[in-house]
């Protein structure tokens, strides 16, 4: 698919506390162009002096939105965009930025198979594109999101995954917390582990077509786990972050 | 479940991360294209590769061999592009 793709000034429209350490940002973009849920955008800073720094950021909002787009930035400790991002940019300011890009890493509602959506921290967040997708245009295909955050007010995104998972043709939402659980937490508490998947990717069948967002040695151990419970490597589609990003 | 604790390990990334990189190379989205490791011929997706950002450049590696795909360095005068570990490259019209 051919598309003209260049940096473009993006007009910082609002600004949504999401947790402590993460926010969304909702751009508005002069040359929009409908992206494909899972796709990103590169974010780029420019100091006095002429250096640079630059970022890719996943599309947390559904295509289905039109002329803007929101992008969820976990603020990473002596990140340069990430904290320019918090603790600078107020609505009105503008940035510069390039995409939707990344052809690999998407789901578009044609895909019928049942999908498995896994996610660490802020791996949540193109995941969280593919949900809103298939919540816009009334995708009926099984649909289940495991996500695994460090403690309860760390989760993305909470009140609107609740309000999906008890929609109709709705998503099964289940969450693990790794460090500390709310009193009466009915939720897993451990690490995703080759039991955990057994029990959400089992339902969904041999078809599914699996998308493992976060942390590199999260993505990398269940990768490698759900391909010994016997879902093909073809079928699942990785996107690590590594530790840092900035 | 196995955890690797090698620090090249706990940074790489998957290729897609290098969307925007290889689309100023190339002119086109990238990372949905295939390609075949030199190495070991294993064909995929470009976005699919194994890829290490950290240094000076860009190294993209295979995901079933870990041999390297792709190496990208950019200076502000040029681009340096070593292809020698992928069988072709497809760059849609």
């Amino acid at each position: 698919m051919k598309q003209t793709l260049n940096w473009q000034i993006a007009a910082i429209k609002d600004i949504k506390p999401e947790t402590a350490k993460v926010k969304s940002f909702t751009l508005t973009l002069p040359a929009w162009m409908r992206h494909r849920a899972g796709q990103h955008y590169d974010i780029r800073l420019t100091a006095e002096d002429g250096y640079q720094a630059q970022r890719s950021y996943s599309i947390a909002s559904e295509p289905e939105r039109e002329g803007e787009v929101d992008i969820t930035v976990e603020r990473i400790h002596d990140g340069e965009v990430s904290t320019y991002m918090h603790e600078v940019l107020v609505p009105g300011d503008r940035i510069e930025a390039r995409g939707p890009i990344g052809g690999y890493f998407v789901w578009e509602a044609s895909m019928v198979e049942p999908l498995l959506l896994i996610a660490g921290g802020s791996g949540v967040v193109p995941l969280m594109s593919m949900i809103r997708h298939r919540a816009a245009v009334g995708a009926k295909n099984p649909t289940s999101l495991l996500y695994s955050s460090r403690d309860f007010d760390d989760i993305i995104y909470y009140n609107e995954l609740e309000k999906l998972r008890t929609a109709s043709n709705g998503v099964q939402v289940l969450h693990t917390l790794t460090r500390s659980q709310p009193p009466g937490w009915k939720g897993y508490a451990r690490r995703i582990d080759p039991e955990m998947l057994k029990e959400v990717a089992q339902p969904l069948g041999k078809s599914v077509q699996a998308f493992l967002c976060g942390p590199t040695l999260l993505v990398e151990a269940v990768a490698n786990a759900l391909v010994k419970i016997g879902i093909k490597s073809d079928q699942i589609r990785t996107e690590r972050f590594g530790p840092t990003g900035g | 479940m196995e955890e690797r604790t090698d620090i090249n390990r706990e940074l790489m990334l998957d290729a897609n991360a290098t969307a925007g990189v290889l689309y100023e190379i190339f002119g086109v989205e990238m990372t949905a294209s295939p390609t075949e490791c030199a190495n070991c011929g294993n064909e995929g997706e470009i976005g699919g590769l194994l890829a290490f950002v950290q240094g000076p450049g860009i190294v993209l590696r295979c995901s079933a061999c870990e041999n390297v795909v792709l190496r990208i360095v950019q200076t502000p005068e040029a681009v340096y592009l070593d292809a020698r570990g992928a069988v072709y490259l497809r760059l849609a019209r």
